[in-house]
C-alpha cells in the first residue's frame, strides 16, 4: 500500500519527502495524507506546485497580523506594518472593544455580524498548568489602546472560550481593566459548554453577543 | 467549622415490609415520571392504567474484538442471569470490563484506555445490542447499538452509528453498576472511593456535575501551580480561586443531595443484611461548603500554607462519607462481617439511587464476589439480587460456590471462559 511508505524511505526522492514533511507540520494533516499531497503536487499537477510556491513564499511578506488588533491583514509592501479591514473600516465603534483569543473566534464573530465594535486579539489564554501566566498576555498593550486619547474606549467585551482557561483570562482582564475606568462585559454563554466559539453557529454567537453580562 | 452542614439519617432496620421491596421504589418513580401523554393515550384507548413492572435495561448480544486477551467474543447473553466461569487469568474479568466499557466508555479498572487494547493489536473494540424495556402496556420496547472502540489512547463512541453529544450522555444511556473485591474498601478503606461513590450517583441525578468536577480539578491546579511558582500577580491567582470556589461549592450541594437520596436506601438495605438491632449512620463530611463567597474567603486565607502542599486544605477533594455503627466510625470498630454488610448495603443503595435516577433497574456485573464473603453474606446477596430486576452478571472461579435462590436458578444462562475464549453461547 503506497501510504505505508515511511518518510525517508528507500526509494523516495528527498525532495518529495522535504515537502512531505512541511507539509505534515500543517494542522490536521497526518504523514500519510501529507505523502500523499507531495506526491499530488510531485506528479499530477505542475501549475498547482508552482503557483503554490510562488504564493506560500510572498504569503510572509504580506499577510501579517493587524498591527492595531492582531487581527489578519494585509499590508501595501513587503514588510510594512498590516491593518486589517475592520481597523480601517471608519463605521466601526471604536469605543466598543471585543478581545478574543485567536483569530479564528474574532472570524466566527464577524460572521455572526452583531459586532460593532472593533477587536483585539491576545493570542493565547491564561493557562498556568502550560505555563502561560499573566505576564505572557499582552495586557501593556491592551492597556494603551482603551487610553488612546484619539479613540477611548468604553467597554471591553471579553469573548474567551467557556473553557476554564478561558473564564479565568476572562476574569484577569475584568480585574485589570476595571481600574482603568472601562465597562468590561462577557459573552453570555449561549455557546455550548467546553465548546469552541469558532463552531458555535451564527445565531447563539450573536445572542451571547447581545445577552453580554458585566463582569 | 463555620457553614459545614451535616446531612445525615440513622440507619437501622426498617419495620415495614412494603419498605423492604426495593422494586417498589424504582417501581414508584417510574410512575411518577411517567409523561401525561402516556396516560391520557391509555386512557382514551380505553385501558386502566395498571400498576406496571419497572422498566429494564437488557444486553441481549456482545461482540469483543481484541479486548485486553479477549481476541474474539460472540455471544448472546439470558435477560436475567449470566454466569462466567473459569480459571484465574482465563479472561472472566476482562469480560465484564468489555460490558462496562461499552456502556460507559470507561473501564473500572484502569484510566489508561491503552491498557485495553490487547497486546501487539492496534485497537480494541466492543459492540453490543442493548434493548430497553419500558415493561408498560402501549410501548414497545426499543433496541439500539452501542459501539465503544479505543485505538491508541483515543476511546471512540457511538449509538446507533451516531456519535453521542457528551461522553456523560453516553455513560448514563445503559445505566450498568460492578461490584469487585477492591471495593470492600468502601467500608475500611480512605475517603476516595467514597467521594467516587457519590460522584458516580451524581452522574445520574445531576448530569453537569461531571463538569463541575473536572472544572474544579483543573481550577485547583491551576491555583497550585501558581501558588508553587511564587506567581505575584493577585489578580491572576484570584481568577482561579474564584472558579475552584464556583465549581467547588456547586459539587458540595450535588453531593450534598446524591447523600440525600442514598441516606434512606442504604437504611433499608443494611437493615435487611446485617443484624436488625444495629444501627448504621452514614454523615457527608463536606471539605468544602456549599457557599461560594465563603469558599473564595477559604482559599484566599489559606494560600501561604497550601503553597507547599500539592492540594489545597480546603474543598471537596477532601469530602469524606462518614459511615458510623452504634456512634462510632466504621472504619475503626467494624468487624470483618460488618464492613462486609456496609459494603453490601451500600452498593445496594447505589443501584436503587441510579435505578429511580434514571428510571431503569441498572444492569450488575459482579466480579469474584464470593471469594471476599462468608457463605451468610454471600447468601444474602444472593437473595437480593434475585429480588433485583435487573439483568445480572457473576464471575466466579468455581461454579458450585455458588447456590442460586430459585428465581434466579431458572433463568441462568452459563458461560465457561478459558484462555480468551468463550464457546458461542452455551444454554
Ligand atoms: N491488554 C492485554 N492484552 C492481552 N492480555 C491481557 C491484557 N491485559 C490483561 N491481559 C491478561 O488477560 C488475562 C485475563 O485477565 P482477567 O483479569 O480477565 O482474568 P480473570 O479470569 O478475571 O482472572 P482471576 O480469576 O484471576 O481474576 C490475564 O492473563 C492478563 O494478564
Ligand atoms: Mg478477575
Ligand atoms: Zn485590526
Amino acid at each position: 500500500m503506497a501510504y505505508r511508505f515511511r518518510t525517508g524511505g528507500a526509494d523516495l526522492p528527498s525532495r518529495l519527502t522535504r515537502v512531505a514533511q512541511l507539509l505534515g507540520r500543517l494542522p490536521g494533516v497526518g504523514e500519510k495524507t501529507a505523502m500523499r499531497f507531495a506526491l499530488f503536487l510531485a506528479t499530477v499537477d505542475e501549475s498547482t506546485a508552482r503557483d503554490m510556491g510562488a504564493e506560500v513564499g510572498a504569503l510572509r511578506d504580506y499577510v501579517r497580523p493587524c498591527h492595531l488588533c492582531g487581527n489578519i491583514a494585509e499590508s501595501e509592501a513587503p514588510g510594512e506594518p498590516a491593518m486589517c479591514t475592520v481597523c480601517s473600516d471608519t463605521r466601526r465603534d471604536s469605543s466598543l472593544l471585543c478581545v478574543v483569543a485567536r483569530v479564528q473566534d474574532l472570524l466566527a464573530i464577524e460572521r455572526s455580524g452583531a459586532m460593532r465594535g472593533r477587536y483585539f486579539v491576545l493570542g493565547k489564554l491564561l493557562s498556568p498548568l502550560e505555563g502561560i501566566s499573566a505576564d505572557d498576555l499582552p495586557l501593556g498593550q491592551l492597556r494603551a489602546k482603551i487610553r488612546d486619547p484619539e479613540a477611548p474606549v468604553k467597554e471591553i467585551l471579553v469573548a474567551t472560550p467557556p473553557s476554564v482557561d478561558g473564564e479565568a483570562t476572562a476574569l484577569l482582564l475584568a480585574r485589570e481593566l476595571t481600574p482603568l475606568g472601562v465597562r468590561v462585559t462577557r459573552i453570555a454563554s449561549g455557546i455550548p459548554h467546553g465548546g469552541d466559539l469558532e463552531y458555535a453557529d451564527q445565531v447563539t454567537l450573536g445572542r451571547a453577543i447581545e445577552g453580554r453580562k458585566n463582569l | 467549622m463555620p457553614g459545614r452542614e451535616c446531612f445525615e439519617t440513622v440507619a437501622s432496620s426498617p419495620d415495614h415490609a412494603s419498605e423492604r421491596d426495593p422494586e417498589r421504589n424504582i417501581r414508584g418513580a417510574f410512575e411518577h415520571g411517567k409523561r401525561s401523554e402516556d396516560m391520557s393515550a391509555g386512557r382514551a384507548a380505553g385501558l386502566e392504567t395498571l400498576p406496571s413492572r419497572p422498566p429494564k435495561l437488557v444486553i441481549t448480544s456482545l461482540t469483543v474484538r481484541d479486548f485486553r486477551n479477549l481476541a474474539k467474543v460472540e455471544i448472546v447473553f439470558s435477560p436475567r442471569f449470566n454466569v462466567i466461569s473459569g480459571q484465574n487469568g482465563q479472561g472472566k474479568t476482562s469480560l465484564l470490563e468489555a460490558i462496562y466499557f461499552v456502556a460507559t466508555s470507561k473501564s473500572f479498572r484502569t484510566h489508561r484506555s491503552a491498557e485495553l487494547v490487547r497486546h501487539g493489536q492496534e485497537a480494541a473494540s466492543v459492540r453490543a445490542e442493548f434493548i430497553e424495556d419500558p415493561q408498560d402496556q402501549g410501548l414497545a420496547p426499543l433496541v439500539r447499538e452501542q459501539h465503544a472502540a479505543v485505538a491508541g489512547a483515543r476511546v471512540v463512541v457511538k449509538i446507533d452509528g451516531a456519535r453521542p453529544s457528551t461522553l456523560a450522555s453516553f455513560a448514563t444511556r445503559s445505566p450498568v453498576i460492578t461490584f469487585h473485591p477492591d471495593e470492600m474498601a468502601l467500608s475500611t478503606g480512605p475517603a476516595g472511593l467514597r467521594r467516587t461513590l457519590l460522584d458516580r450517583l451524581s452522574l445520574f441525578m445531576t448530569p453537569e456535575s461531571a463538569d463541575h468536577r473536572s472544572r474544579y480539578d483543573r481550577a485547583v491546579k491551576a491555583r497550585q501551580e501558581l501558588l508553587r511558582r511564587g506567581s505575584e500577580s493577585e489578580s491572576e491567582i484570584e481568577a482561579f480561586e474564584h472558579l475552584a470556589a464556583v465549581h467547588g461549592s456547586a459539587l458540595t450541594r450535588i453531593r450534598a443531595q446524591a447523600t440525600s437520596a442514598l441516606l434512606p436506601e442504604l437504611a433499608l438495605a443494611f437493615g435487611r443484611i446485617a443484624a436488625p438491632d444495629l444501627a448504621l449512620v452514614a454523615e457527608y463530611a463536606p471539605g468544602g461548603t456549599t457557599d461560594e463567597s465563603e469558599a473564595s474567603a477559604a482559599l484566599r486565607s489559606s494560600r501561604r500554607r497550601d503553597a507547599g502542599r500539592p492540594s489545597p486544605s480546603f474543598g471537596p477533594h477532601r469530602d469524606d462519607l462518614v459511615l458510623s455503627l452504634d456512634g462510632r466510625r466504621a472504619r475503626i470498630v467494624a468487624s470483618q462481617g460488618q464492613h462486609r454488610a456496609i459494603t453490601l448495603a451500600l452498593k445496594a443503595a447505589e443501584v436503587s439511587v441510579i435505578g429511580h435516577a434514571r428510571g431503569i433497574s441498572p444492569i450488575l456485573l459482579l466480579d469474584d464476589v464470593s471469594s471476599e464473603l462468608d457463605a451468610e453474606r454471600t447468601d444474602a446477596l444472593f437473595s437480593y439480587l434475585a429480588s433485583q430486576q435487573g439483568q445480572i452478571f457473576v464471575t466466579t472461579t468455581r461454579r458450585a460456590l455458588i447456590s442460586l435462590p430459585e428465581g434466579l436458578a431458572s433463568h441462568e444462562r452459563h458461560f465457561p471462559v478459558s484462555g480468551g475464549q468463550i464457546p458461542p453461547t452455551s444454554e
